[in-house]
């Protein structure tokens, strides 16, 4: 089997081996704030301050609290501060700033995504000036036909990130409600949650209703695509939304797709032209274009880093701030462009001085699959309890290409392409599908490049795209050396498989296969089943 | 009734993937092209030399080596081909095409061949996979035709020297168009008050024009159809008219099943069903024949995956239309167990049918080989036909117009 060089942390980190004491199984969050020594706890505490104040300054508007009280998962603003901590679990120095740089942005962008919500809503703001300006856009969607609009003229609401993806992170049992309903509705059990619960969502009619229409997408599976039927028949014929579906080629590798992917591009941006009575703007979208290159060095060089002995930006944070990045934004918002470069600073400072962030390193990890989002802290945990350094997970192994970012007129028409192409890699989907080689073969060629000598596995057990290739992973893994340690969940919903469930198969592999003692032992069961 | 002359003639070529005809269609030098999916437009499959043979695994039992590769999440007609495959069942094949239709079907194909189950001796031996459209548009129908031309046309004029000419393709889709036409002409028997033909019958011919390579079969169905005209009906009355939809039904014992509980199965709108697989194909002298049999398949296609809101609601028209034509008294909405499409289209569907067209419906999920759990259908559908049973009897016998 592969092996690489263990990694020893020559400095002692204050409060090291803390962690796992600061969980109370009486609590559902929990018992203390962790102990990172007087600088690093400070500037937490500092941030977790910002982080009220902006959650203060949300809930100070009155038609915020009439939202609160209208839709069910709000429920999970209330657990935003227990839900950064997640984030930040055993981080210290440079990897504690960016996660709280990346984190703290998301929360604040996610924040004012819901705002923007019931300021449209017609239940709670009715602001119709406002809301006959919002596209509304569905499901995991990635906004690249949104690029030339201008973002203080059309506003894009991506109904799933409050709804679905924020909602379950900060409260583990938030989306299960919506699962029993879509399922109580005659939706099977066994199909991808996600979809599901977004579906259930409409199905129970507790989604803001606003905007001037809707843009569906065939995102990531079979069942993101057939979960499209139900949301349109509550957008369109009730609610009285247009609803276009943006088609996404599967095999985005194939070049005799592009042509209709871009196709179908032109009709998504000429059906928001319509509707929002805006124009395309090309300034525009070559500017955006100008930050998803920019955005896309940084990413590669943040990969450079990790690739190292010493990764910096790492886990959750990176994943999520890529995909918030990556699909939410698609360089619309400059905003992202300074906490690009801030968080790629602070990396380039952290591997310059050779910060770890554990007692030592003793294998390199690629994860793949899909993660569960209930349980998101889980490679902070992998790292500081058995010392496995999670290099990249496969979210976060997106597009490296760059797009044109200069107005031309060959450079219009190339610019649909480009918007396609992203478009058809988005996240999770440029892996998943689109043939077998981006998802086996492509792993083998990133644990090369990373070095990496293990692969930890996320079975989510409704993501058939991957478990279709269960045994082809098993077999070429065994071929190749490489350590290939499996996880199951079920992506929200934790009655299938509870945390501890989930850190148990980890823990299993690395004792009885690997025949190896933890790093930190108070971390091997924490008591946050119950937690939110 | 009496017994259909060539029924068990069917009967057992539907009891092995690699059965005589084929053997018979390979002797006589043609081109095995083995497929998956019924978005793959089959007149193309069947060129020149070329015929088609899709790939169904009958009397499966034991999955467990594709369930070690695929896991047991994925459907059982997946893991059944796979299971197939690597037993060497698909042997005769000299290509598989398959669209990245569902992505389990699509999976189980990509394992087949990563594990090399077929095609080692066979020098022109491929595997294409195709995009399908999601619309009905006429991108899609472009998109299509670059499909099938890069997918189908090329690869098979290529390996295997087949004439993938406008002049092939018409002969082509008038040799479909004669299959078709028999098909619907013994199905349309099935609008009778009293029917002479079963709908475990009509299914058992119908999966056979699949299966089979159809220019051996033909004379069969012919004869078929001539009985069929002369045949006299049992005189009683079935308890209940269904028409079954969803995903494939590739085991003839759940019609047979539901038939014996009392119902008839009056019409048939799954995959790889008579609707819209067995709709003749009109082709017209002013366009090229490939992309007016691209432009048939997007416009009647009723795969769950047609994603546009046009397509979404239309299938549940069209199942209202084939249950008025056919004068169902109820609706099967079944899916095979892990079916994603069909898991929302079942949901959808029997919702629609039943609040916006006022079917009773029954929506089920199933495996893939039907006898494995024969007694939970059985009950589904007693309870089922009961329900409609009394309805009826409420409305003093008649059938309710709707």
């Amino acid at each position: 089997m592969k092996t690489v060089e263990k990694v020893v942390n020559p400095v002692r980190r204050a409060g090291e081996q803390s962690p796992g004491k600061i969980y109370n199984e009486k609590l559902k969050v929990r018992a203390r704030r962790e102990w990172r020594g007087v600088r690093d706890t400070f500037y937490d505490y500092t941030r977790w301050l910002y982080l009220m104040s902006v959650l203060g300054r949300f809930i100070v508007v009155p038609r915020n609290i009439k939202g609160f009280f209208r839709y069910r998962w709000m429920m999970s603003y209330l657990f935003v501060p227990h839900g950064m901590d997640k984030f930040t679990i055993g981080l210290r120095d440079e990897a504690l700033r960016i996660a709280h740089t990346s984190f703290n942005f998301v929360i604040a962008d996610v924040t004012q995504a819901i705002a923007n919500c019931f300021r449209g809503d017609r239940r709670v703001g009715n602001d119709k000036a406002y809301s006959d300006k919002c596209v509304i856009t569905d499901e995991n969607s990635m906004v690249t036909f949104m690029m030339g609009f201008d973002t203080d003229k059309v506003h894009t609401i991506l109904r799933e990130v409050p709804t679905m993806f924020a909602s379950n992170i900060f409260h583990q049992f938030n989306v299960m409600h919506y699962l029993d309903i879509a399922q109580q509705y005659g939706i099977p059990g066994d199909v991808c949650p996600m979809p599901e619960a977004e579906a259930g969502i409409s199905i129970e009619d507790d989604f803001c209703v606003l905007g001037c229409c809707a843009v569906q997408n065939n995102t990531t599976c079979d069942g993101s695509l057939m979960g499209n039927g139900i949301i349109a028949k509550r957008l369109e014929r009730e609610y009285g939304l247009p609803t276009f579906q943006l088609a996404t080629p599967l095999r985005h590798k194939e070049p005799d797709v592009l042509d209709y992917a871009a196709r179908e591009i032109k009709e998504a941006i000429a059906f928001v032209e319509k509707h929002t009575g805006e124009k395309w703007d090309w300034d525009v979208y070559f500017t955006a274009a100008k930050r998803v290159n920019d955005a896309t060095r940084c990413r590669i060089a943040q990969m450079e880093i990790n690739s190292t002995p010493y990764p910096q930006f790492f886990g959750a944070a990176f994943s999520l701030y890529n995909d918030t990045n990556y699909m939410g934004n698609s360089g619309r918002n400059a905003d992202f462009v300074a906490k690009d470069h801030k968080l790629l600073a602070l990396a380039q400072k952290g591997y310059e001085a050779k910060r770890m962030y554990a007692r030592e390193y003793r294998h390199r990890c690629i994860v793949w699959g899909v993660q569960p989002q209930y349980c998101i802290d889980m490679l902070y945990w992998m790292v500081q309890c058995w010392g496995v350094m999670p290099l990249t997970d496969m979210l976060s192994v997106i597009n490296t290409e760059m797009i044109a970012e200069v107005d031309t007129p060959e450079n219009r028409e190339q610019a649909y392409r480009d918007m396609a192409m992203l478009n058809m890699e988005m996240i999770m989907r440029n892996h998943t599908h689109g043939g077998y080689k981006v998802l086996v073969d492509e792993l083998w060629e990133l644990c090369e490049q990373m070095n990496a000598d293990m692969v930890m596995m996320w079975e989510h057990m409704s993501c058939k795209a991957l478990t279709g290739m269960h045994g082809q992973f098993e077999e070429q893994a065994r071929a190749r050396g490489i350590h290939i340690m499996w996880v199951s969940h079920d992506l929200c919903d934790p009655r299938v498989f509870t945390r501890q469930a989930i850190r148990d198969q980890v823990n299993s592999y690395m004792r009885t296969v690997l025949r190896e003692e933890p790093l930190d032992p108070s971390l091997e069961i924490i008591p946050d089943n119950e937690a939110y | 009734m009496r017994d259909l002359k060539h029924l068990i003639y069917f009967e057992n070529l539907l009891q092995e993937a690699n059965h005589a005809l084929i053997a018979q269609a390979r002797a006589d030098g043609k081109v095995c092209v083995a497929y998956t999916c019924e978005n793959v437009p089959e007149p193309l499959l069947n060129l020149d030399r070329a015929c088609s043979i899709r790939l169904t695994a009958p009397h499966t039992g034991s999955i467990d080596i594709a369930t070690y590769y695929m896991t047991n999440l994925l459907c059982e007609p997946s893991r059944a081909l796979l299971e197939r495959a690597i037993e060497g069942g698909y042997s005769f094949a000299d290509c598989v095409i398959t669209p990245d239709g569902c992505t389990m079907m699509n999976r189980a194909v990509e394992n087949m061949e990563l594990l090399q189950t077929m095609g080692k001796d066979k020098p022109g031996f491929f595997h294409e996979y195709m995009e399908i459209a999601f619309k009905n548009t006429e991108s899609d129908v472009a998109l299509s035709v670059l499909q099938c031309t890069n997918h189908i046309l090329t690869p098979l004029h290529d390996n295997y020297g087949i004439d993938i000419s406008d002049a092939a393709i018409r002969k082509a889709v008038a040799d479909h168009n004669r299959i078709c036409e028999l098909i619907r002409a013994i199905g349309d028997f099935r609008k009778e008050e009293k029917p002479r033909i079963t709908g475990y019958e009509f299914h058992v011919l119908c999966l056979a024009t699949y299966v089979c390579p159809q220019y051996l079969i033909l004379d069969k169905l012919e004869e078929t159809l001539e009985e069929l005209k002369t045949r006299e009906p049992d005189d009683k009355a079935y308890r209940a008219r269904v028409l079954l939809v969803g995903s494939e039904v590739d085991d003839s014992g759940l019609v047979k099943l539901i038939e014996e509980q009392g119902a008839f199965v009056c019409c048939d709108r799954f995959c790889f069903g008579s609707y819209p697989g067995r709709v003749p194909i009109v082709l017209n002298d002013g366009e090229d024949a490939l992309t007016q049999v691209c432009r048939h398949y997007i416009r009647n296609c009723q795969c769950p995956r047609m994603m546009n809101q046009e397509k979404v609601y239309g299938r549940k028209q069209y199942v209202a239309e084939l249950a008025r034509e056919y004068k169902a008294d109820g609706i099967i909405y079944q899916q095979v167990k892990f079916c994603d499409p069909w898991a929302y289209e079942r949901t959808l569907g029997a919702a629609m049918l039943q609040n916006d067209y006022g079917y009773p419906v029954l929506s089920v999920d199933r495996p893939y080989n039907v006898a494995s759990s024969s007694g939970q259908m059985r009950t589904r559908v007693q309870a089922f036909v009961e329900s409609i049973e009394i309805k009826k009897i409420q409305r003093g016998g008649k059938h309710e117009d709707r």
